[in-house]
């Protein structure tokens, strides 16, 4: 089996048997992979701290494209983002991230996904404070727009019509905007002026804080995006991270 | 299925044990006396029957509150904050200790659809909250993201009830060679330099 070395971002990690563990890689020349590190919980492991969830860096794998676990030989960490641990918020956002590659991306390798992913992890925990919540929202709208499924906002997603100004209905089965009379037809979530601009910002990739943001407009734009993406790319699978995202528990316990 | 393969295939589910392991451990016990298959199983019945968690504390425990607990001679105003009870039997093994311990039950961890409200953060929360006896909360979680980011929320949900709340060091290994310890190991270790007293 050939060692292969390529830039790696570390999705998962969980344990297996006393001393192994596994993880689940986004590769960039490999697209996501499955490898045992053997012996990484043993105290005095070559891996040393190496293994963390959403570390970014090269793994050197002994890789043969048919299996389905490969075996990991050693990972160089570039960068851990301990910074992700100090904010609940950037933790659970980073997660709902590593998450959507795991579980919606292509199974072949995805070189723009695999570097917006890492941009991404960088961005999240580096963001100040207060614009944690937008920059959320943007990366999850930009990695569902690279995975294929941007909604359309630019004119009527049912009859391509032109859309009014102001309040606009967004259908989420349909993918995006509905004319006023589609909107009479579709069950449509209804953004009003200010939160619709909000989301073509948010599209637009951009964490701005939109005019008169509030945790209620997150909250709203959080359940928006994770109902688009339940539909759209889940294909009935739990979205575990997204849900925690999504709901945002830890702030109503703290 | 005969008894055998009944008893391999419960042994087989046990963390590290493959199915040749299993059946190995099946046959060897199959050449004990039957007094000791007995006392086996009836040790492992009281498993089930006899052990539950502390009130306290979550530690597991044949006595409610557990020994641990119960013990007047341990510091009660300081409790230690582990990720899971066999954390406990790590921290007792130093010998250092005398405070007393909180087990979570776990970490953060989204990916995995564990979050704060599946942890035993409340308890900890009434603890501290309770009369004031707490001085100070160790927070022990593992040196992993999961563990950093369980102790932040735990010190966020600490922080209101004005108890000292501080982060075991992370660092390089008793006996250790500098030499062979990775790069985030020693970083850690510097961010974690204290002054040395004269």
């Amino acid at each position: 089996m050939p060692l292969v070395t390529t830039p790696a971002i570390i999705l998962h990690a969980f344990k297996y048997s006393d001393t192994s563990k596994i993880v689940r890689l986004a590769t960039r020349e490999y697209g996501v992979q499955s490898a045992i590190a053997k012996g990484a919980s043993r105290p005095k492991s070559r891996f040393g701290a190496s293994l963390q969830v959403l570390s970014q860096g090269t793994a050197h794998l002994y890789f043969r494209p048919t299996a389905e676990l490969q075996t990991l030989s050693a990972f160089d960490v570039a960068e851990q983002h301990p910074a992700l641990a100090h904010d609940l918020g950037r933790y659970a956002a980073a997660s709902a991230l590593a998450e959507l590659m795991l579980r919606c991306a292509p199974s072949e390798p995805h070189l723009a996904l695999f570097d917006f992913v890492g941009a991404q992890l960088d961005h999240l925990a580096t963001v100040p404070p207060q614009r944690v919540a937008t920059a959320a929202l943007a990366g999850l709208w930009a990695m569902v727009t690279a995975l294929g499924f941007a909604p359309t906002v630019s004119a009527c997603v049912r009859d391509g019509r032109a859309l009014d100004e102001g309040a606009v209905g967004f259908s989420v089965p349909d993918g995006g905007f509905l004319c006023a009379r589609c909107t009479r037809e579709r069950t449509t979530t209804v953004l009003e002026g200010p939160d619709r601009r909000a989301l073509e910002q948010l599209l637009a990739g951009s964490d701005e804080l939109p005019a008169g943001w509030t945790s209620r407009h997150a909250a709203a734009h959080r359940r928006l995006l994770a109902r688009f993406i339940e539909h759209h790319l889940a294909e009935g699978h739990p979205l575990k991270a997204l849900a925690f995202w999504e709901t945002a528990a830890w702030n109503g316990t703290s | 299925m005969s008894a055998i393969d009944d008893v391999a295939a419960e042994l087989a589910r046990l963390p590290g044990i493959g199915k040749k392991t299993a059946t190995r451990l099946t046959y060897f016990l199959l050449k004990q006396p039957r007094s000791a298959l007995e006392r086996l199983a009836e040790a492992i019945t009281a498993l089930g029957t006899r052990v539950a968690a502390c009130s306290v504390c979550g530690n597991w425990s044949d006595a409610d509150p557990c020994g641990i607990c119960a013990d007047a001679r341990r510091d009660a105003g300081l409790v230690c904050v582990v990720e899971e009870a066999s954390d406990i039997a790590a921290i007792e093994r130093s010998g250092e200790y005398r405070g007393v311990y909180h087990v979570l039950g776990g970490h953060v961890s989204p990916l995995d659809g564990i979050g704060p409200e599946d942890l035993r953060i409340d308890p900890l929360r009434a603890r501290v909250a309770n009369g004031g006896a707490v001085r100070e909360v160790i927070l022990a979680t593992n040196a992993s993201l999961e563990g950093e980011v369980t102790a932040t929320y735990v010190r966020g949900v600490l922080e209101p009830h004005g108890v000292k709340v501080s982060r075991i060091a992370l660092g390089l290994p008793v006996g250790g060679d500098l030499e062979y310890a990775d790069g985030l190991t020693i970083a850690r270790a510097l961010a974690a330099r204290r002054e040395m007293g004269s």
